[in-house]
């Protein structure tokens, strides 16, 4: 399943998503490609309901998960009732309709 | 400044170029000569479809061949504008600098202008999911409230503060009384204030305006041969955080604000405690609390019942926003940091009408871009 | 007036069950009291009306030129089975909504104009409307258009309204529906609105509809010219 790139810094371990030319911890250069685990943890989210232009539901829930691996990302969560430290399973669809292409993100069920 | 609200019939440049001109009347500039001049503005290219307005602005106020440069840093732009003007003054290269901040947002319509705001987030991390600046207010709201108690009572009692500061300020966009009742208490005040990105209310964001607002900034010298009372920047600082909410080791610990006040105080050589006014960025009510926590007025977690106990009215311990803020100033993004500095002025001059500070004589402005990742402040003094 | 001619120029009308008045308490603590006009009303409504049409900005001269024809035509019994709600602040005008029965499942919400601004009194008044359609006159559903951004976001987008085809008899716009379930969805988040309205409040509502003067009109919908210190 396509998903999103993180990295892991060779020299320190320190894990980033998204890029960084250097590392946030150690200002080393090479990283390995990580990837966003099966499953996270919801660490805060908010409901939205004035949207910009282009996405008109009400109510889109964004949140942002840490991953078992320590990487971190936003994402869109596709749950009936969330509550924070709530465990999400990680998935990949689309997530906006942006100058006519279809744009994919991370999408985050129960 | 020029009074911020919707200017249907204003450009960008007759906004900038009527600010400058008061900046420049109020200083008595007369026919002397402009060394530089710094526009702060966040987005023309995307809101009014036009660029390069620094260049723009001194060809409407006939001061070729002064040096022009934009200055865009979300909605610090405004600050930061003025750091660099101050720096172009201290480094002593260029001796008159005039600094405007302006921005025209009501020239799109709400959804395009909220999607333009959003352009600040990350584009490929952030951006792609539809966030907002107040979906990212409200992310961090949610965590900062969780973490130190802070009550949708308390976030009411900044919006009410920042209205009825904002009706003794004819500059204010935003001139409107609103109670408690209207906007919390009453078992359908959620349909007067609705859920904009939870836990974030319709009237815990500031609106959507246009304006204008400048300063002529100086050496102390000339500055004595310029009419009425010269301001001095006795400090700024600037700092930056990760541009993401994730990447923050602590979602809730606003370094970029700390590190920047910090750096402020020191250069004024002075502490937060002996500041008698300040302009904090209110675009949420969450962060005025947040920011007056972060600063140093109050201990992390006792922002809330600061304003509660009215410690932070126009007539308490330490008044903020006397001007209304962003949620009553309103909140043009290019304009705000350099607004800040022109109430701050009033303020220190005795200038400031019915909103005024009794004896202020050290005020202090923080400019808040990105979501808190690009921060600037400055302390202002009134020299005896 | 020949009544035997009226008799061949006058539509017949569904019976309509009233509207029970109800007051709105808005953001300012200000009292909102929403009740339905009479047609002998209308003379008055008409001149609040009027300044609007010369104010392109936000539509209002489009809004307000069709909404004066609408309650004249009403006035002079030449529109069936329309009806007309007002918002009063302490007697004074600040809103009028008008809409129309169709039929007597289907209703065709009209015009919308907010005569004082930034208090959701548009939001309110509009909500109103829907809720006589569906709780009072017990319709199935009020087909809406928007003439302005600001109508479109508030309605199609917050009530989730479903477009349908054909035309609305505005100008036979795009028409768009308020079924009784989306209503029913809806109520909690956007219908406001106290019963009964207390009797002082009421009292002052219906002794006169007081109207601001032209100008003030004007300076409600534009914005105040601000006189600044400095």
């Amino acid at each position: 399943m396509k998903t999103i790139t993180g990295y892991k810094c060779t020299n320190c371990g320190q894990v980033m998503f998204p890029r960084h030319e250097r590392c946030l911890n150690c200002n080393e250069r090479e990283f390995k490609k990580v990837e966003p685990t099966k499953r996270g943890k919801l660490l805060t989210y908010t409901v939205v309901n004035e949207l910009p232009w282009g996405i008109d539901e009400r109510g889109r829930v964004l949140g942002v998960v840490e991953f078992e691996n320590g990487l971190k990302a936003m994402g869109l969560i596709k749950s009936d009732k969330v509550k924070i430290g709530m465990k999400l399973t990680t998935g990949w669809d689309e997530v906006r309709y942006q100058n006519g292409v279809r744009v994919y993100g991370l999408t985050f069920e129960d | 400044m020029i009074p911020f609200e919707r200017h249907d019939d204003d450009s960008l440049v007759d906004m900038l170029a009527a600010a400058g001109l008061r900046a420049m009347d109020d200083a008595g500039l007369g026919d002397r000569p402009v060394d530089a001049v710094y526009v702060g503005n966040m987005a023309s290219g995307l809101f009014n479809h036009q660029v390069s307005v620094a260049s723009s602005l001194v060809d409407r106020l006939n001061l070729m061949p002064a040096a022009a440069d934009r200055i865009e840093n979300g909605p610090a732009s405004g600050g930061s504008a003025i750091k660099n003007g101050l720096l172009a003054v201290a480094s002593g290269y260029y001796d008159v600098v005039l600094v405007a901040g302006g921005e025209k947002m009501r020239e799109v319509i709400g959804p395009r202008s909220t999607d333009i705001v959003a352009c600040m987030t990350h584009p490929q991390a952030e951006y792609i999911y539809g966030v907002t600046l107040p979906a990212m207010a409200g992310m961090f709201a949610r965590l900062y409230m969780d973490k130190y108690g802070i009550t949708r009572d308390h976030l009411a009692d900044v919006a009410i503060k920042n209205q009825n500061n904002g009706l003794l300020n004819p500059y204010a966009h935003i001139q409107m009384k609103i109670t408690k009742e209207g906007i919390l208490t009453h078992p359908q005040a959620h349909i007067n204030n609705p859920v904009v990105a939870d836990p974030l209310h319709l009237y815990d964001c500031c609106p959507v305006s246009d304006g204008a607002a400048a300063v002529l900034l100086t050496t102390p010298e000339i500055a004595k041969k310029l009419k009425n009372t010269p301001i001095t920047i006795a400090g700024f600082g600037q700092a930056t955080d990760t541009h993401t909410l994730q990447e923050r080791d602590d979602p809730t610990d606003l370094k970029a604000v700390t590190i920047a006040a910090e750096k402020a105080f020191s250069m004024a050589g002075i502490k937060p405690a002996d500041i008698d006014v300040a302009e904090l960025h209110d675009a949420f009510t969450i962060l005025e609390i947040a920011e007056s926590e972060h600063v140093g007025f109050f201990k992390k977690g006792q922002g809330g019942e600061a304003v509660a106990s009215g410690a932070t009215q126009i007539g308490g311990k330490l008044p903020i926003n006397p001007s209304g803020g962003l949620k009553a100033r309103g909140h043009p993004v290019g304009a705000t940091g350099t607004a800040q500095v022109v109430e701050l002025v009033w303020q220190l001059r005795g200038e400031a009408g019915e909103r005024q500070v009794k004896d202020a004589a050290n005020g202090f402005s923080l400019n808040f871009g990105g979501f808190g990742n690009n921060v600037v402040a400055f302390v202002l003094r009134r020299d005896a | 007036m020949d009544m035997e001619l009226e008799g061949y120029l006058r539509p017949p009308e569904y019976p309509m069950a009233p509207y029970p008045a109800k007051v709105v308490t808005l953001a300012t603590g200000a009292k909102l009291v929403i009740r339905q006009a009479n047609r002998d009303d209308v003379p008055i409504l008409l001149e609040a009306i009027r300044p609007t049409l010369r104010v392109p900005r936000d539509y209002y001269d489009i809004v307000g030129v069709r909404l004066y024809a609408e309650l004249l035509g009403w006035y002079r019994y030449r529109v069936r089975d329309e009806f007309c709600l007002l918002g009063q602040i302490d007697g004074l005008l600040v809103g009028i909504v008008n809409s129309r029965m169709f039929s007597p499942e289907v209703g065709i919400s009209l015009h919308t104009l907010a005569i004082e601004r930034g208090l959701r009194i548009g939001a309110h008044l509009f909500a109103s409307k829907m809720e006589h359609h569906i709780e009072y006159l017990e319709q199935d559903e009020v087909l809406i258009t928007a003439e302005s951004p600001i109508g479109f976001r508030r309605w199609m987008i917050e009530y989730g309204l479903i477009k349908r085809d054909g035309q609305h008899e505005l100008g036979g716009a795009t028409p768009y529906a308020l079924t009784r379930d989306l209503y029913f969805a809806a109520k909690h988040r956007l219908v406001a609105g106290e019963r009964p309205v207390p009797p002082e409040l009421l009292q002052v509502a219906e002794k006169e509809i007081i109207i601001a003067t032209e100008d003030d009109i004007l300076e409600k919908i534009l914005g105040a010219k601000r006189k600044v210190l400095q």
